[in-house]
This record gives structure tokens, C-alpha cells and sequence, in this order.
């Protein structure tokens, strides 16, 4: 979930929060929480690796709370400005070149966003993981000489997701360390896995996302945030249309 | 004519009524397997082509894997070589180029995933039926840029008609973003639902434009002069990429067998169950014929009981018994060939309407009227196996023959 990457606000746990014994459910929403905070905005270098192949765009990303979200195409200057704009479950697409928006159907979810190993539904379902699923605890491991909870996700029948099962890493202070996720035969699909955890945006977060592709060994695609602050607040008005098409940075 | 040939004979219309009836069993399975066959065989032929004029050709060359993963960045880098090496296989009747791209297409309202289909107008219409499937509007021309031709599905899934505009938006074979905004010059419409729901084509040119292709293609399409030539062209093309140079070894060329694995399967599968069929229908061919041969025994013990008393071997009776029944087999046979190939030959040139089987027929891009192919083979398969059943039949009633007594057979009734 690219937008949980994308956001990060200190709202809930403190880096001293003391590891009570929480139930799963408020882990992941505290971990969701942290990651995502209020309000955020970032500069990413999301790079495509392909075997022979490999591109790199930088990414403008302002997000609120844990629906809204935008992200604007700065590099290349080929494809500067070409924007996504994700309200809820919903995603529209612009391009500067034709000067159009487009709204992304439901059968459209489930490709790849920009040619990356992140669909449009890891884009649009970021905080899917708290609404959608069961969470328990599967076990508990030290890492760093900090506890880290291995969380077991499976979705609610009547939830509207694709896989059969996730499983997240969550450290005590609440820092998402990896997810991955299962198809429905409980095979695992892809993973994402957080690296180089630093100070950004005044707390402690994974500075690099690698989402890699379970069969495939030379398919990846890795976020690298170069920049990251989080905000009280963001106006409304960011996640619009209107911004979409015409962000002022 | 030997006497035994001409006892034979005699016999046979000893009892005109049962020799006319088995023959007509034999004639009757002959015919239904000659035109069973035919028809089987015209209608793979029908399959084929169809398929194969539609979109796929007889051939392509692709970039290794293309097929299997349609990843945008497996290209034929070279087009021209390519169609070098076409232009000096005798043989090949027309070539085509093609680049496709799955991307988003959206009208004024709507949004849809489809294949873009880049090709250059001319020479399509050369190798496939594609010009002739416009219903509205007309087909490209050479010097367009921004047109598409969308399928009926597809159109009617977006809403959209002639002159309207679609937007464009996928991504391009550097990994960049691929837009543009096309208008609608035709529809058109296959049959294969397919197709018409996901499908558009642009001018080659454009598409090389819009997704940064440097003047690579996709695939080379290629139509040979006949469907047998195909194994031998195959070999031609693929020896002369391994003269190009070092870039274009990554390319394969593939028959319409691997382009669209479903359809040979399809008839393998047919294949199968209708021998099934003709198997079942040649066993019960034969008991009614081995019937009938028996009951001819059976009444004639008297006479053969007679036969052997004035000294005749159990041999020859054996022989005389044989006669008889190829002659009824072979004229059995005979007339069913003869009265099958007429039948077949006449739907040959009329076709058939199945009706009430189009709407099926449609989804696998057939026409509604059926041709029926006649062939050395169709005509003679069906009949040798009967014709080599009913001998082995025969032979059991011949042989029990032997055993007959003359002091016995000459008391039986």
C-alpha cells in the first residue's frame, strides 16, 4: 500500500509507547495510524526494475487521513504532471498531454499502477487492512532488540479484496516492517518489505519500500523517499479534480 | 470367370431381398462415414481459415516470449529485415506489421480496458478479412493519424459513435506515460465477442508515435498461399532470422497452432469423439451384417450338406462363402462411396445453413453456412474400415461352415 508509504503522522503512539499487550486490531490500526497520520506530503523515487529494463519516477504525494490521496508525476520531464487522485475506493487518472481526467473502472483495479509492481488497489484500498480483514497475532519475534508481532490478516466474507490472506510485521513502536500478501489458495503473491529505518519527518520510518513479486526474481519495484513531512492538517481542496490537474507545489 | 466366382454370384440373388438389404446397411454406413468425414475435415478447414484470417495469420514473428507475456518491451526492433526476408520466401502471399498495447479507453462518460492495436491499413487488408468487417463508418487510410476503429462491443460499451473522441492513456515501450486522443472513423464487428469488447486499432504509424516504439513492431503477420504450406514456411522464415544479425536472434517465428493453441485442440478433441462415434456405428454395422450371414448359413445347411455329399472340399466351400459375402461388401461399400460423395459433393458447392447454430457459430468466427470437403482420405477411410469389418465378420460364418456333416446337414430342413 503505496499510500501508506506515502504518509506518515505521529498521532496516536509516541516512540515510548510501552508495548502493552495489545490486540491485533489495534496494532494494525495503530500501525496504519502511524504511517499515516493526519496529514503528509512527499517526494518519492519510485523505481521499476525489469530484468535488462529499469525507469525511475519522482513522485509528489500529499495525503489526509486514511482515505484521501494525491500523487503528481514531477520526473521525467516526459511524463511531468500526469497525476492520481484517490478518494475512498475511488481513482481518477490525469494526463497533460490530452488534458483529460480519467476515472478508473473497477475491473481496471487490479493492474499495475504506472507500469510498477503496485496495483491500483494497493494505491486505493491503503487503509483496507483495518476495515476489511481479521487480524490475530501469530507469533512474536525480537528484531533489534525489539519485539516485532507477526500478524495474521484474513478478509471478512463479504469484504471487497483480492487476496486470500496478508501477513504483516509490526515493532512494537508500530513500524510497519513488511507485508505480504497471499492469494486465495494461500500462496504468497508479492511482498513489501520496509529497509533503512531513519528519522523522516521527525519519526522513526522505513526509508525504503521494496514490493517484490514472489515468482519472479528480477522484478521489483522500490520507493526511496527523499523527502518527508507531516501536517496537522491539508486543505480539502488538494483532493480534487481541479487540484489533479493543476497541483501547485 | 472362374465357377466358383459365378456360384458365388448366383447365390448372392439366390434371395435377391436380403442381399439388396445388407448391402444397403453397408452402402448406408459407407455414405454416412464418407460424408460424416468430409464434413468434418470441410468444416476444420472453415475453422481455420476463418480464425486465421480474422487476426492471427498463418504466421508471426515475435520477440521471444511476446506471446506468452505481451510485455510491451519484447519487440521486433526491425520490421524491415523482417519483411525482407518475407518479400524473398515464395509462398507467402501477404505480411502484415502490428504493434498492440492493453491501455485505458474512455469516452465522454466511461472507461475501459482494451488492446490497442496499431497496423498499417494498406497491408492489413491483405492478410486479413479486417477491412471487410467495418459496419459503420469506413476503414483507415494511408494518411491517417488520429482515427480508430473500435469494435461494435466496445463502442456500445462506451457510448460512443463515429467522430467521437476516445482518450487514450497506457503506457508506452520506454515505460513512460502513452496518451492520446483519437476519434472514431469506423466500427466494426467480427462475430467474436472478444474482439468487438476489447479491441481498437489505430494506424501503425501513430502508434509507433504515441507509445514511443522507435519503429518497432510487435508482431509480423504473415498469410502463406495454403494451410499445408505452412510447416515448410515456417522453416524458411525462421532459417533466414538466423542470418540476421546478432539483435533479431531473439525473435521466434510461430504457427496459427501456437498463436491460437484452443482451436487445434478444439479439433483434436472433435476428431476423437467422432471416431467414437464411427466406431460404435461400424460394430453394430457389422453384427447386423454377421447376422445376416449366419441366417444365410443356417437356412442353406441342406444345400451345403448336398454339396459336400457330390464331393465338394470344406475349403472351397469356404471360398464359395467368402465370394459371396465380398461381393455383397464391396458392392455395399462401393454404393455408399458413390451415393456419399454425391451428397457431399452437392452441400460442397451449396453449403449448409445450420439453423438455429449461428449465434454459437459467431463465437468462433464461423460462418453460418457450412462447406462439407471432399478428399482422398474422408472418401476413403470410412468405407476401407467397413469394408475390412465386414471381411473379418464374414469369416466366422465361413469357417463354421467346415464343420458341417453331409449325413447331418442333409437331414436339417
Amino acid at each position: 500500500m503505496i499510500s501508506a508509504l506515502l504518509l506518515l503522522v505521529y498521532v496516536f503512539a509516541g516512540p515510548n509507547a510501552k508495548a502493552r499487550a495489545q490486540d491485533a486490531q489495534a496494532l494494525v490500526e495503530a500501525a496504519v495510524n502511524y504511517y499515516r497520520g493526519k496529514a503528509s506530503t512527499a517526494t518519492v523515487d519510485m523505481t521499476v526494475h525489469r530484468p535488462n529494463w529499469e525507469r525511475t519516477l519522482t513522485i509528489t504525494a500529499w495525503t489526509k487521513g486514511r482515505k484521501d490521496s494525491v500523487f503528481v508525476i514531477v520526473a521525467p520531464p516526459k511524463d511531468r504532471g500526469n497525476g492520481t487522485l484517490k478518494r475512498g475506493s475511488e481513482m481518477w487518472m490525469y494526463n497533460p498531454k490530452v488534458n483529460r481526467v480519467i476515472k478508473l473502472p473497477p475491473s481496471m483495479m487490479s493492474q499495475a499502477w504506472m507500469g510498477s509492481d503496485f496495483s491500483n488497489n494497493d494505491l486505493a484500498k491503503s487503509d483496507s487492512i483495518i476495515e476489511d480483514y481479521t487480524n490475530t497475532i501469530l507469533t512474536t519475534e525480537i528484531q533489534d532488540e525489539k519485539k516485532v508481532y507477526v500478524i495474521k490478516c484474513v478478509p471478512r466474507p463479504e469484504a471487497p479484496v483480492v487476496w486470500g490472506m496478508q501477513k504483516l510485521k509490526i515493532r512494537e513502536d508500530h513500524i510497519l516492517l513488511s507485508e505480504e500478501f497471499y492469494d486465495e489458495d494461500l500462496k504468497l503473491v508479492k511482498a513489501m518489505t520496509g529497509h533503512e529505518i531513519q528519522m523522516l519527518g521527525g519519526k522513526l520510518m522505513p526509508k525504503v519500500w521494496k514490493m517484490q513479486k514472489a515468482d519472479v526474481k528480477d522484478e521489483y519495484t522500490v520507493l526511496d523517499y527523499r523527502e518527508l513531512t507531516f501536517k496537522e492538517d491539508l486543505p480539502d481542496s488538494f483532493f480534487t479534480l481541479t487540484w489533479l490537474r493543476n497541483p501547485r507545489r | 470367370m472362374s465357377l466358383d466366382v459365378k456360384m458365388a454370384w448366383r447365390n448372392v440373388w439366390r434371395n435377391p431381398r436380403r442381399s439388396v438389404l445388407t448391402m444397403l446397411a453397408i452402402a448406408f454406413a459407407s455414405l454416412l462415414l464418407v460424408f460424416m468425414l468430409s464434413w468434418q475435415f470441410g468444416s476444420y478447414d472453415t475453422m481455420i481459415n476463418s480464425a486465421v484470417t480474422i487476426h492471427t495469420g498463418h504466421l508471426q514473428v515475435q520477440a521471444k516470449g511476446y506471446n506468452d507475456t505481451g510485455d510491451i518491451r519484447l519487440v521486433v526492433p526491425n520490421p524491415a529485415a523482417i519483411a525482407g526476408i518475407l518479400e524473398k520466401t515464395r509462398g507467402i502471399a501477404a505480411y502484415t506489421f502490428r504493434a498492440d498495447a492493453f491501455s485505458l479507453v474512455t469516452s465522454k462518460e466511461r472507461t475501459y480496458g482494451a488492446m490497442v492495436i496499431g497496423i498499417d491499413p494498406a497491408r492489413e487488408a491483405g492478410v486479413s478479412t479486417f477491412k471487410e468487417l467495418i459496419r459503420q463508418g469506413s476503414y483507415l487510410s494511408a494518411g491517417d493519424i488520429d482515427q480508430a476503429l473500435v469494435g461494435e462491443l466496445l463502442a456500445k460499451n462506451l457510448q460512443v459513435g463515429l467522430g467521437d473522441e476516445l482518450v487514450v492513456l497506457g503506457q508506452g515501450r520506454d515505460g513512460s506515460i502513452a496518451a492520446t486522443v483519437a476519434k472514431v472513423k469506423g466500427i466494426f464487428s467480427s462475430g467474436q465477442e472478444d474482439f468487438d469488447r476489447s479491441t481498437i486499432h489505430i494506424p501503425l504509424t501513430y502508434f509507433q508515435d504515441v507509445y514511443t516504439m522507435h519503429g518497432a513492431v510487435h508482431e509480423v503477420v504473415a498469410l502463406c498461399e495454403s494451410l499445408g504450406d505452412v510447416p515448410e514456411m515456417k522453416r524458411a522464415v525462421a532459417a533466414g532470422i538466423r542470418n540476421l544479425s546478432k539483435d533479431d536472434h531473439q525473435l521466434v517465428v510461430l504457427d496459427w497452432m501456437e498463436l491460437i493453441p484452443g482451436l487445434i485442440e478444439g479439433i483434436k478433441m472433435d476428431l476423437v469423439s467422432g471416431f467414437i462415434f464411427y466406431i460404435i456405428l461400424i460394430v453394430v454395422v457389422a453384427f447386423s451384417i454377421l447376422n445376416t450371414f449366419l441366417m444365410a448359413i443356417f437356412e442353406r445347411t441342406r444345400e451345403y450338406g448336398v454339396l459336400l455329399a457330390v464331393g465338394i472340399t470344406p475349403w472351397r466351400l469356404t471360398k464359395l462363402i467368402l465370394i459371396e459375402s465380398s461381393s455383397i461388401t464391396v458392392v455395399g461399400v462401393v454404393m455408399g462411396i458413390i451415393a456419399g460423395s454425391l451428397i457431399t459433393w452437392y452441400f460442397q458447392v451449396h453449403g449448409i445453413i445450420i439453423s438455429g447454430a449461428a449465434e454459437v457459430l459467431r463465437q468462433y468466427g464461423l460462418p453460418e453456412r457450412m462447406f462439407p470437403q471432399l478428399s482422398v482420405l474422408s472418401v476413403t477411410i470410412g468405407p476401407a474400415l467397413v469394408l475390412v469389418i465386414t471381411l473379418l465378420t464374414a469369416l466366422y460364418p465361413a469357417l463354421k461352415v467346415r464343420r458341417l456333416r453331409p449325413v447331418e446337414a442333409l437331414a436339417s430342413v
